[in-house]
């Protein structure tokens, strides 16, 4: 054998070694005695230890696993060259600092959603009770000790009273307190009740507590507030994303429509297209209904909704609309003619071939016919196989509906190759009724390989037939 | 090395971080410049962002609980108190807060503080801090950056951010050469020096293979070349901007006569408009050919739209009228330009101007350039603005001259009451080293040199209108060919300077760059160098001869004291 890559004084080792006996081996292979050691690395190892005396070896060896890596570098950089623009997240600092802080906050609004709760519950409406049972539930600040409002600094007397903070007790004066409503104050002890209440009076509370307090009640509300443009659009992706993947494989069937190939039909890209065209007209009526939402005029809401409306119309005209029109029929037939004519003369070539060839053994089982009568049904078998199933796979279905009835008929129905043809055949028409082409499309292939597996096995039994009669 | 597309990526990720749903983008006044250079608004609505909105103005108070806001902003004082005060009260659901630089730790910290309702899903620093105008050029956006003829001290901070976010986001890790003669070129050297230093974490980029040399970051000074900026370009983007000024990608044409109404503003993109992309570096000459065939294409598409007789025809139109639509929008908007362009050519007399102006640039030959200069100053025909540069030129030329002429000529500019001050500005302006090496007055020492411009000279010229070369293009092939730059363009730091050429070659102007230096960094890029070029801005002769106003206010005149009746300004002119 003359392989370059099994002479190790060449010093061309390496990935593919080929040894006497033919058998190929890869991998990063010892050039001298042929272990297979994985890593480049450790190949290097290897023959620094075990063979220290071949140093040109060595050499060439390193110079190519640089040479190699090389490569490979350069052709990583050009890959992510447009990828390179990465930066640096700063998520983790930003969370490190805010959580602790979130934290603090989220145990103090607890404390006082507590408060608040203990105070709701069993409220009397007769003021003098009411503010026992509030200073029950929080212990007041003394006012004594409290000469100015701790937020104006200005100080208490006739004209200016102390009030407290029914939630955390401090003092302060009339303007720099607040006022939480029950409703707001229910509200937000247990957002999922709503209940409406007459009693329009409610806590006089400091700011910091109705900071907290309300921050929380938004961060709530912002979670369960759906307004009718979330909902109208959440329905709008969802018909994008359903059609999103139908229109190249809408383009994809044009194109193989073209090529006469019989993956495809005209009516499933005439299903498609429609489907496309109804998927459209849908998401032209949503948006159309998110246009007529009411909002304020020259509000932000009403310039984001023409601008999803917009942005639909950009949509449909750029994606769905502007795809190629269907091809005309009798043009696609012209086409599948003429392929079908190209695949029918080369049918005919191969038969003549195939004749010729039986031709010849016939010529000698002639010869032999005294020796075995098997020959008959050989030739019979072959016969037929050069006659009914020589039709190329490719040329599509309306052949195989006549060569299905015939090896039903005539030969064996058990063979698991045709129940398998059969049954790919089935999933074919579900596929397509389900507009799912893409499977219609690896299924089409399935049943070509299996159709030509099934003809070579033909083929082969009758050459075997014919086989032995030689001998 | 794309910077538009390294823009496009950052957008593209940023928005795509932020997931699904509608959205809209907050950002300041500098990034909505460079958010509009990348993409138009209709890409950023196919994208799902549906509203715009500026940090720093006409904020309105409604809340949109249900939008995603995705901040592009820069990391400036100013924006963070804005955006804590915005993170107080939030008015949208959830932010993710994209800088695009780099953001000092104690910002974040603050910016945490105010998050009060957990409404930040995310903070990052984006390099986008540059206006990307061309695939291979930059501009900062600065139109007047000296003070007294050195850096305003606002526009070197921005200087050299732009040139620190350029860097990272091509993970460039460069070194820096500087014109040695410009002072301002050694300060912006020495600055990004030092925040590459100081920022070693963000700059550990992967070192370049063994042994190949890193990337060059070239640092030159406007004053070394100001004949660039004041020739007449023929080159289509180059015309545009000299004739009709682009501003941010847009072009003005409201004063233009006869103009559609839909046209008075245009959007030049090479993103948008294939037309555009594919002849920016066209000449003219070539230009009007492609138009006319493009012309020719439309008009037949048209006359084909024309006959609807039957129903087949009808639905051929409304499949193709989208495109066709598109493709009439893009005719009408070059065939107005370009006929404004060839008017204003013919009008303003530019061949005869531009010739005058590539000799005075290229050749010595003092007394008939004086005799056409004078002839084309006085004549009424040649607005004021064309007879300025060419007196310009003129005295730049010939200041030491033993008959130099400047003084009449401006006399001769004065009486039909012309801007003559500004060319002791201009003498005023020009570096030493321009002094000495553009026109070669001093004796020629480099053997190189003059062999090579007399081989020049024996060559001929293959077009009088653009014989000049700029100073870039002649630097750029003496960094690409590996020819030693030390004793001119020293190296920063103690880095060991590398014989060979780098691969990829940054290069940043200091007091702008001009379209004809883009097209020079064009031609290196073609043959598959990788260059970039920047600048604080990009100038016509309008725009340059402002900023040299702008420089040389206040200093003293040294150079120009033979000129003193046209110092000052006449008045009402500042």
């Amino acid at each position: 054998m003359s392989n370059p890559f099994d002479d190790p004084d060449e010093g061309s080792s390496g990935m593919l070694l080929l040894r006497d006996d033919a058998e190929i081996l890869e991998g990063f292979l010892c050039p001298i005695c042929k272990a297979d050691l994985k890593t480049p690395e450790r190949l290097t190892a290897h023959v620094e230890q075990q063979h220290s005396e071949e140093q040109d070896l060595l050499k060439s060896l390193r110079e190519m696993f640089s040479f190699a890596k090389k490569k490979i570098l350069n052709l990583d950089e050009t890959a992510s060259e447009l990828a390179r623009n990465l930066d640096s997240s700063l998520g983790q600092g930003e969370v490190a600092v805010r959580n602790p802080r979130l934290e603090r906050y989220a145990t103090e609004t607890n404390k006082l959603i507590i408060r608040l709760d203990k105070l709701l519950d069993g409220l009397p409406s007769d003021p003098d009770a009411r503010k026992r049972h509030e200073q029950s539930k929080v212990p007041w600040i003394d006012g004594k000790l409290v000469k100015l409002c701790p937020s104006c600094a200005k100080g208490f007397g006739l004209t200016r009273r102390q009030h407290h903070c029914r939630v955390c007790g401090s003092v302060m004066c009339d303007g720099c307190s607040f006022h939480l409503s029950f409703d707001e104050a229910r509200s937000i002890v247990q957002p999922e009740m709503s209940s409406k209440d007459r009693d329009s009076s409610g806590f006089r509370v400091c700011e910091h507590c109705l900071h907290l307090l309300m921050n929380r009640k938004e961060m709530q509300d912002s979670r369960s507030d759906r307004p009718p443009v979330t909902k109208l659009y959440e329905k709008l992706l969802q018909e994008k994303r359903e059609i999103t993947p139908d229109i190249p494989m809408y383009e994809k069937i044009i194109g193989s429509l073209y090529e006469g190939d019989a993956i495809y039909r005209l009516s499933d890209a005439s299903a498609l297209r429609e489907k496309i065209g109804r998927a459209a007209e849908r998401i032209d009526n949503i948006s159309k209904a998110i246009l007529a939402l009411p909002f304020p005029q020259g509000s932000r809401e009403e310039s984001l909704k023409k601008s999803i409306r917009l942005s639909c119309i950009a949509y449909i005209k750029e994606q769905m609309l502007s795809t190629p029109p269907l091809p005309a029929e009798d043009e696609i037939k012209k086409i599948q003619a003429r392929k079908k004519q190209e695949t029918a003369r080369r049918i005919e070539r191969e038969r003549r071939l195939a004749l010729e060839a039986y031709e010849r053994y016939e010529l000698q089982s002639e010869s032999y016919a005294t020796n075995g009568s098997s020959s008959s049904s050989t030739a019979s078998t072959a016969e037929m196989t050069n006659g009914r199933f020589y039709p190329a796979p490719a040329t599509g279905t309306d052949q195989w509906s006549g060569f299905q009835t015939a090896t039903v008929n005539v030969s064996a129905s058990a063979d698991p190759l045709i129940d398998q043809i059969n049954i790919v055949k089935g999933y074919i028409r579900q596929a397509r009724e389900a507009m799912r082409f893409e499977e219609v499309e690896t299924l089409e292939r399935n049943l070509s390989e299996l159709t030509q597996e099934f003809y070579e096995r033909q083929r082969r039994n009758a050459q075997e037939g014919g086989g032995p009669v030689r001998n | 090395m794309n910077v538009i597309r390294a823009v496009q990526l950052y957008l593209e990720k940023m928005i795509s971080e932020a997931g699904p749903g509608m959205k809209m983008l907050m950002m300041d006044r500098e990034t909505t410049s460079i958010v509009s250079m990348a993409f138009a608004q209709s890409e950023m609505l196919q994208k799902e962002v549906y509203l715009f909105e500026r940090i720093d103005s006409g904020r309105s108070n409604e809340r949109l609980k249900y939008l995603k806001c995705i901040v592009f902003i820069r990391p400036t004082r100013d924006n963070i108190l804005r955006l804590q005060s915005e993170l107080k009260s939030p008015k949208y659901g959830s932010y993710y807060i994209n800088f695009s630089n780099i953001i000092p730790r104690t910002d974040i910290k603050s910016l945490a503080e105010s998050d009060e309702s957990e409404s930040v899903r995310e903070v990052k620093e984006v390099y986008a801090d540059y206006l990307p105008v061309n695939p291979n050029l930059f501009s900062l956006n600065i139109p007047m950056c000296l003070q007294a003829l050195s850096w305003s001290p606002d526009a070197l901070e921005r200087s050299v951010q732009g040139i620190i976010s350029m860097l990272l986001s091509f993970k460039l890790r460069p070194a820096i050469r500087y014109k040695g003669s410009s002072s301002v070129a050694q300060t912006l050297a020495k600055k990004i020096h030092e925040t590459i230093n100081k920022e070693t974490a963000l700059f550990s980029f992967r070192p370049p293979e063994d042994g190949s040399p890193p990337p060059l970051l070239l640092i030159l000074d406007r004053r070394d070349d100001p004949i660039t900026p004041l020739l007449n370009q023929w080159t289509y983007q180059a015309m545009v901007h000299e004739l009709l000024t682009i501003n941010k990608q847009r072009v003005d044409l409201s004063g233009v006569q006869g103009v559609p109404k839909d046209l008075k503003e245009i959007v030049l993109s090479s993103e948008q408009d294939e037309f555009y992309a594919g002849n920016l570096y066209a000449n003219f000459g070539e230009i009007a050919t492609t138009i006319k065939v493009m012309m020719d294409e439309f008009q037949k598409k048209a006359h084909d739209q024309k006959k609807i007789e039957s129903i087949n025809d009808m639905k051929n139109f409304v499949e193709t009228y989208p495109q066709f639509k598109k493709m009439s929008g893009t005719v009408t908007k070059h065939l107005v330009l370009i006929s404004e362009l060839s008017l204003q050519v013919g009008k303003q007399q530019l061949f005869e101007i531009s010739e005058l102006e590539q000799e005075i640039a290229c050749r010595a030959d003092h007394s008939t350039q004086l005799q056409r200069v004078k002839k084309l100053v006085s004549d009424e025909k040649i607005n004021l603005h064309n007879a300025l540069r060419l007196i310009l030129l003129y005295s730049m030329r010939y200041e030491r001259h033993a008959n130099c002429g400047t003084s009449g000529l401006l006399k001769a500019l004065q009486d039909r009451g012309g801007r003559a001050h500004i060319v002791p500005k201009m003498l005023e302006y020009i570096s030493t080293s321009a002094r000495q090496e553009l026109f070669n007055t001093v004796k020629i020492t480099d053997a190189v040199k003059l062999t090579r411009n007399l081989i020049k000279g024996l060559k001929g010229v293959e077009n009088v209108y653009t014989q000049h070369n700029c100073v870039l293009k002649e630097v750029l092939e003496e960094v690409i060919k590996g020819r030693p730059l030390d004793a001119a363009y020293p190296i920063m730091g103690n880095e060991l300077p590398f014989r060979r050429p780098p691969q990829e070659v940054v290069v940043f102007v200091v007091g702008g760059t001009t379209y004809e230096e883009a097209l020079a960094v064009h031609r290196y890029n073609q043959e598959g160098c990788k260059v970039i070029l920047g600048g604080t801005t990009i100038h016509n002769s309008d725009s340059f001869i402002e900023e040299i106003v702008a420089a040389t206010a206040g200093i003293p005149f040294k150079h120009s004291r033979s000129l003193q009746q046209f110092h000052s300004a006449p008045h009402g002119e500042a």
